[in-house]
């Protein structure tokens, strides 16, 4: 799944009004994108914050008047896909117990199993499961 | 050699060739040079497995003992070898001069390492990433710099990144881990690795 970087808020935002159709992005591809729209404006403005811990954050908001506005509308997105892929990861398990328990009897305790065996069995398994399978990034 | 990788490894394989596959059909981010599912492949090695009660504080006294047993010049030294059999990548993070702030040009790279460390398949192990040098520069700055460079990597690991910090430290090795131990001022020997220590168990 390949999504191109100017429709990815646009595809962000209806997809959380829909939750379980969210679409996200990798953590891969998030930091790709982070550096793309804004790795620029960081060198030149926040040349001495770090990725993580809010830093990067709260320096794009006090230097916002001079950040571009792709930047802050892809950080946003970014940000918003993936608390999305976080909720996605919680929430597998309870999106396909049924599927679990319909297709994957027998399958040894731990989650990877069922999950190659979610996986395997895609073509009959659940939408809901799906969809909480792709925007967790383990399909 | 005990083998630290739960029974039922079908299951395991079979959700590698399922990775396989998912990435085959299209690469995740062309500026990324290590993407996740290959952080993963290597890291979930059952030759490659730690050994029982290794952690990320053991890593560190060997780190000082080191540097204890092995005074003067780097051609002198008898290599830490504590690391070498486990499971590990070497991952080129980009920081800025002798600091640690990682380039923007780096997230991505960070973020292959969040993508393996959040899939099922590694989510019974923990990890640490570890900061290395070259030996240009003071012997102690250098493990300075190393274990801030890898704190930084682990905190965007657990806030931006979302990994569950239970399951990842930091560990800065210095100059005492080279890669080149022959040309100890290669920029080779400049460094991060993700090493997988062993079973996460929960509460322990």
């Amino acid at each position: 799944m390949r999504l191109i970087v100017t429709s990815l808020a646009a595809a962000l935002w209806l997809g959380l009004a829909g939750q379980v159709s969210a679409q996200t992005i990798s953590y891969s591809e998030a930091g790709a994108l982070l550096a793309k729209s804004c790795g620029k404006d960081i060198e030149k403005y926040c040349p001495k914050v770090n990725l993580g811990g809010g830093a990067l954050k709260d320096c794009l908001a006090a230097k916002a008047s001079k950040i571009n506005p792709q930047c802050i509308a892809d950080y946003k997105a970014v940000v918003a896909s993936l608390d999305a892929r976080l909720a996605a990861q919680a929430a597998v398990t309870k999106a396909c117990r049924g599927d679990a328990t319909q297709f994957c009897q027998g399958t040894a305790p731990g989650n990877a199993h069922y999950l190659g065996c979610l996986n395997a069995a895609k073509k009959v398994v659940s939408k809901r499961c799906t969809a909480a399978i792709t925007n967790a990034g383990w399909n | 050699m005990t083998s630290r990788i739960p029974a039922g490894s079908r299951g395991l394989a079979l959700a590698a060739a399922v990775l396989l596959a998912s990435a085959a059909s299209g690469p995740a981010s062309a500026q990324t040079a290590l993407s996740g599912n290959q952080i993963i492949q290597t890291m979930n090695s059952a030759a490659r497995a730690a050994p029982p009660g290794l952690s990320a504080a053991l890593i560190r006294q060997a780190v000082q003992q080191h540097m204890i047993d092995n005074p003067g010049m780097p051609i002198t030294w008898k290599p830490l070898e504590l690391l070498d059999s486990l499971a590990q990548v070497d991952v080129q993070i980009q920081f800025a001069l002798n600091s640690a702030i990682i380039r923007p040009e780096s997230y991505a790279t960070i973020g292959s390492i969040a993508d393996a460390l959040h899939h099922p398949v590694l989510g019974g192990y923990k990890f640490v990433v570890t900061g290395n040098t070259d030996t240009t520069g003071n012997r102690k700055d250098n493990l300075a710099l190393s274990q801030a460079r890898a704190d930084a990597v682990v905190e965007a690991l657990t806030t931006t990144y979302h990994v569950d910090p239970a399951r990842v430290e930091a560990v800065g090795l210095g100059q005492e881990a080279l890669q080149d131990v022959k040309n100890p001022k290669n920029p080779i020997n400049r460094r991060v690795q993700l090493i997988n220590i062993g079973k996460y168990l929960p509460g322990k």
